[in-house]
């Protein structure tokens, strides 16, 4: 594991929670507020923290590990990027199986401990995430075969990394569609508007966030933060496909990366500020698009 | 991978996916009208040699796809009342499957045909893909909007397969959209004008009623 | 192989044993138990030895019945399944022996036992069967015995319903079978399989005969789609440790079946292979698609028996098409795939039929919508039973993982390859599909089976079970965290079996082993550092809390109900339809859901498409024609005379006809 990797990771598991306040603050802006501050989410961490965790008596020892084995999926998720643009901690030819798999063991252990509490609530939220998740995952596949036959590579770290810079001369009109498509995979996945409103208060409009409506306290946090590096994870994917970083040095790639996560969230921002919350049954066609966009790049590789 | 017919192609085929996976009829038509005007465009950058002939050739098309035609839509979609296609006959999901499945055949049909050489590898395959997902709207839906929606995007193919032939723009463009204007104006309204006295409705499955 | 003959005449005779001395109970059981036990782990010695890359020799006996030598042996295809079959066998059977302890019916329990073991060692005898002969007469066995054991409740309908299901199916792709040993023997010069493998058959039209009756045959045992409509019948009726062998271990007979053809075969066809894929991604998808409809528990667990053999056959597939198109690491990581999953799901699924039998037990029911909150009230049950989903949906760090990975990674091999292999990378977008749909299909039945509250008194009062049932769901479980958190142990054998099938060389699998157990520890050390991180800053805070005033949590409270003033109820919860409804909606036509409505009545039924659509038309059709040929037959016997005359003639006259010719 390189010096400038373990870097970077560290890079990305600090700057994490700035994400959401970023893509906030772009919208307030764009909307005419002044808004909550860009390290609102700080705030809310520590604050948390130091509250009093309060259980139901229906749920079990699920509910309390689900917050936990989201957090720790995520960051083994973490390792396989390619974040200084060259290669991950963590690499082996596909790799890109096993990503997909953490997040995939993040939204189970989420699901589960949402439906430990016996509350229509969770049940409602927990329903739609899978039904989400269900085009979700084929969408994803989509995007990463496009980058595995546009690269002839079968690691993360390859596909984001120096081939891929390559990649862009000889099918550039392939991964601009593969990049789209990875963005649209990243409003859905992290509840975004226009797939869900992170500032909606009505428990019956809600999908991530009702999910998680009986955690408190420490929980909570672990939640906020999770939510938080899973936007991060899927920004750093978006930028790596559209800004292959590898011919930088050591230092610009690290502030590269800073800065290309800074620019995705605020195109979510920018995106949120636009459009408006889709009907919930148009969601699966918004991800179905997604991946017909991707299939596109695929034939037009394999042609 | 960057040339200009070749964007301009990438976006005819994305308007395409656009028409199959919305449900809004203004979005069809802002659709079509977009393909239009990459049509025109593309009979300016793919003729051998500019002249009077073809930058009229080009107005025209532009006027008449981009402009003429969906404005005439949009005023056929006010006086109906309708905005939406609710329930067709092949739902929108399965719609976008069947349009990529078009592109992976149109694409994999042209490789086999015996044409010559062609500068712009591109343009048959993605006429071919045009042309069936035409089919496809024509085929799926339910209100005669649509349908007409689905048999412009039919003409769009059909034109982009003209413009194969370098040589000279051929007589059969311009009667193309001369033939789009004809058919579009005469059809719809009288079609528009009947199901909507008869019926008060533009549902065309509704046509079936009309038996003895 | 002297050791698996011990192992199997051990069972025969604790089938003996449990028989004849049915009246004392005690003695009988324990007896059963410890003959079983013995024989499992005999038996399964040898099988880790040739896994482990030591060759056994075959054991050869000379026969009076045509159809030349009876050969066993045991090769790492045979290591395999015989692995799984030992350690499910004698799980379930000890399992069955817990079940059966309340019965009053002690003659029926000991039948039951006895026809268990004998269950079990005729599936030992099939895949150590080398000729054809004892193949099929164990395949037989096999049937009968599986039979048998399914109808062990009689009085009950839909058991004799199930059977009957089961018995002719089975007899149908016997026949089928029976047909392509017969074509391809007839080029050979004895029914041994060396003979078969070094006579393939001689045209191309022949050979595709033998493949399609091959599949037809082993795909209605295995209980691929379309040819599946008994699978979820006869496993529904099946008492659970019965259910758990059928799905774990006779299912996997047919993959067997393929797998043997196969190997047997030096150049399979490539568009085997693109069939393979085909009926895989379609069994997949539509397996799981059906499971999440159900809420019959067991009809849900059959039904997504029938996905995983659709990722099997994604495995085959690709190796298939790997050894068709020359792409060797292809061809091995996919046959290695389908290999490891077999022996995967035998371990998981069966671990959920027990777990189920385990439920069913405690509640009397396999309603899952009347159940809830058995977390709470059966503990074990409950753990084991998250171990088995974890392990079936294909989530890191458990074995289905493994599997699932070995299989994309061929697929994904195929992409970058050259030429028309590049296609097959898309069956790796169906692979996805079926995992997120698997996804749904757990998360909902763990959920409401064992999360939430009690919707029914049955579910309130429900107590764990006896620890003879919960200790060989834990053995099993505990295979299958040990298979998953140490893939050292598992991918080099898989990766021998896959070789062999692919028939690539052993550099070339040797240096795929040190490369797959490379990535695999670093991916274990990914997430042992993800888990170092999370751990080490939950020990920070709470050092941090245990320095200040914060109040420790309380856990009595009520589920908060949005300020509701009466407490939330059990009917509150969501149901299992309500949770897959959304997802069964994104696929509507082929979800095989029914709707009844009436003014003031609600009511979805889950039906199986493929048995009310086309098996059972089909059938009434046959039962027509039937009923018009019989009309041929009067009962006189001047008749029948006529009839006989008549063929009589024709023959006569086509002798003469062809001889003219001639």
């Amino acid at each position: 594991m390189s010096r400038n990797a373990l870097i970077s990771l560290i890079v990305l598991l600090v700057a994490a929670p700035l994400l959401p306040g970023i893509a906030l603050k772009t919208k307030s802006v764009l909307t005419g507020r002044r808004g909550a501050p860009v390290l609102q989410v700080y705030y809310d961490l520590w604050k948390l923290g130091w509250k009093r965790s309060v259980y139901s008596a229906t749920t079990t020892w699920i509910f309390r590990a689900g917050p936990a084995v989201m957090l720790v999926s995520l960051v083994a998720a973490a390792l396989f990027l390619p974040l200084d643009g060259r290669a991950a901690p963590a690499a082996f030819a596909g790799d890109l199986v096993a990503f997909a798999a953490l997040l995939a063991l993040g939204r189970f252990a989420l699901v589960l401990a949402g439906l430990d509490t016996g509350s229509s609530f969770e049940g409602m939220g927990a329903s739609r995430e899978v039904t989400f998740a269900t085009f979700a995952e084929p969408a994803l596949f989509l995007c990463l075969i496009a980058l595995v036959l546009a690269t002839g590579e079968l690691s993360l770290s390859g596909m984001l990394g120096a081939p891929l810079a390559a990649a862009w001369t000889r099918a550039p009109a392939s991964l601009s569609l593969v990049g789209i498509s990875l963005f649209v995979l990243l409003l859905v996945e992290n509840s975004r508007v226009p797939a869900d409103d992170p500032a909606t208060h009505l428990e019956l409009t809600m999908i991530h966030e009702v999910i998680v409506l009986d955690h408190g306290g420490p929980d909570l946090a672990v939640i906020l933060y999770s939510s938080a590096l899973k936007l991060a994870l899927f920004a750093a994917l978006v930028a790596s496909v559209f800004v292959p970083r590898a011919r930088l040095g050591a230092a610009a790639s690290v502030v590269a990366l800073l800065a290309a996560l800074i620019l995705v969230s605020a195109a979510v921002g920018v995106v949120e500020s636009a459009m408006a919350r889709l009907r919930l049954t148009r969601v699966p066609q918004l991800l179905a698009g997604a991946g017909a966009l991707a299939c596109f790049g695929i034939v037009l590789l394999l042609a | 991978m960057h040339t200009a017919p070749q964007v301009a192609l990438l976006f005819i085929v994305l308007m395409n996916f656009a028409v199959l996976g919305t449900s809004r009829l203004s979005t069809c038509i802002r659709a079509v009208a977009v393909q239009g005007l990459l049509l025109g465009v593309l009979a300016l950058l793919l003729a051998p040699r500019f002249s009077l002939h073809t930058g009229v050739l080009a107005l025209g098309t532009i006027v008449v796809k981009a402009v003429t035609l969906p404005w005439f839509l949009a005023w056929a979609i006010r006086e109906a009342a309708v905005r939406r296609e609710v329930e067709p006959l092949v739902g929108f999901n399965a719609s976008l499957l069947l349009g990529v499945l078009a592109v992976a055949l149109a694409f994999a049909i042209a490789a086999r045909l015996p044409l010559p050489g062609m500068q712009q590898e591109l343009l048959v395959p993605v006429s071919l893909a045009t042309v069936i997902t035409g089919f496809i709207v024509l085929t799926a839906r339910r209100k005669a909007l649509t349908q007409v929606v689905g048999y412009l995007v039919l003409e769009n193919g059909i034109y982009l397969f003209g413009l194969t032939q370098t040589e000279s723009m051929p007589f059969l463009l311009e009667l193309g959209v001369l033939l789009d204007l004809f058919v579009v104006v005469f059809i719809m309204g009288i079609v528009v004008f009947h199901i909507n006295r008869e019926f008060d409705s533009l549902d065309s499955a509704r046509l079936e009623e009309l038996t003895d | 192989m002297m050791l698996v003959a011990a192992g199997i005449l051990l069972m025969l005779v604790a089938a003996l044993t449990v028989a004849a001395l049915w009246r004392r109970v005690a003695l009988s059981d324990t007896a059963f138990r410890l003959f079983m036990v013995l024989g499992c782990t005999l038996g399964a010695i040898p099988a880790v030895r040739v896994l482990s890359g030591a060759a056994v020799p075959d054991v050869r006996l000379a026969s009076l019945v045509p159809g030349g030598d009876w050969v066993f042996g045991i090769d790492t295809l045979s290591a395999v399944f015989l692995l799984a079959i030992f350690l499910v066998g004698g799980a379930c059977a000890l399992y069955g022996v817990a079940y059966a302890e309340h019965d009053h019916d002690r003659r029926r329990a000991a039948g039951a036992h006895a026809l268990l073991a004998v269950l079990v060692a005729a599936l030992a005898l099939v895949v150590t069967a080398q000729a054809v002969v004892p193949f099929l007469i164990a395949w037989e066995v096999m049937a009968v015995a599986g039979y048998l054991t399914i109808i062990s409740e009689p009085e009950r309908a839909e058991v004799r319903r199930g059977g009957l299901l089961y018995l002719v199916a089975t007899h149908t792709g016997t026949l089928a079978l029976f047909a392509v040993f017969a074509i391809w023997g007839n080029g050979a010069r004895d029914l041994t399989f060396a003979s078969l493998a070094a006579h393939p058959p001689a045209s191309a039209g022949v050979l595709a005969l033998v493949l399609w009756l091959a599949l037809a045959g082993f795909g209605v045992k295995a209980g691929i789609v379309p040819l599946h409509f008994w699978l979820p019948e006869a496993h529904a009726a099946a008492p659970s440790h019965i259910s758990a062998i059928m799905s774990g271990l006779v299912i996997k007979m047919g993959i067997y079946g393929v797998m043997r053809i196969i190997a047997l075969l030096v150049a399979p066809p490539v568009w085997f292979g693109w069939v393979l894929l085909a009926l895989g991604a379609t069994s997949g998808f539509l397996g799981v698609l059906w499971a999440l409809a159900q809420h019959d528990l067991k009809r849900l667990l059959a039904f997504h028996s029938v996905e995983n053999i659709g990722i099997i056959l994604l495995g085959l597939g690709a190796g298939v098409l790997g050894v068709g198109y020359g792409h060797p690491v292809m061809a091995t990581l996919g046959f290695a795939g389908a290999a490891l999953h077999t022996f995967n799901h035998a371990l998981f699924k069966s671990l959920l039929f027990l777990g189920a039998g385990s439920v069913g037990h405690a509640t009397g029911t396999r309603d899952i919508e009347r159940l809830g909150g058995l977390a709470k009230r059966m503990p074990r049950t409950a753990a084991v039973f998250l171990i088995g989903s974890v392990a079936i949906v294909g989530l890191p760090p458990l074995n289905g993982f493994l599997s699932e990975w070995l299989v994309y990674r061929s697929l994904f091999q195929g992409g970058v390859g050259t030429g028309s292999a590049r296609f097959v990378v898309v069956a790796a977008v169906a692979l996805a599909l079926i995992g997120g749909l698997a996804l749904a299909c757990f998360a909902k039945v763990v959920a409401v089976i064992f999360l939430g509250n009690p919707r029914d008194p049955l579910a309130r009062e429900a107590r764990e079970s006896a620890s003879g049932i919960t200790r060989p769901m834990a053995v099993l479980a505990g295979a299958c965290v040990v298979t998953g958190l140490a893939p050292v142990l598992v991918l080099p054998p898989a990766l021998r079996v896959g070789s062999m099938l692919a028939r690539s060389a052993s550099r070339d699998t040797m240096s795929l082993v040190s490369a797959a157990n490379g990535p695999v520890t670093v991916f274990v050390l990914a997430l042992a550092a993800g888990i170092a991180l999370a751990a080490g800053i939950a020990l920070a805070w709470a050092a941090r809390r245990a320095r200040s005033s914060v109040q420790p949590s309380r856990t009595s409270v009520e589920t908060w109900a949005c300020a509701y003033p009466v407490p939330l109820t059990a009917r509150a919860q969501y149901t299992a339809s309500s949770f897959a409804a959304p997802v069964l909606a994104l696929f509507r036509p082929v979800t095989g859901v029914s709707v009844r409505r009436t003014a003031h009545s609600f009511a979805t039924h889950a039906v199986d498409p493929v048995r009310t659509g086309l098996v059972l038309p089909a059938w009434r059709g046959v039962a027509q024609a039937a009923d018009r040929i019989r009309r041929l037959h009067r009962g006189r016997i001047s008749l029948h005379l006529a009839y006989v005359i008549a063929v009589v003639i024709v023959l006569l006259v086509y002798l003469i006809a062809a001889g003219g010719a001639s």
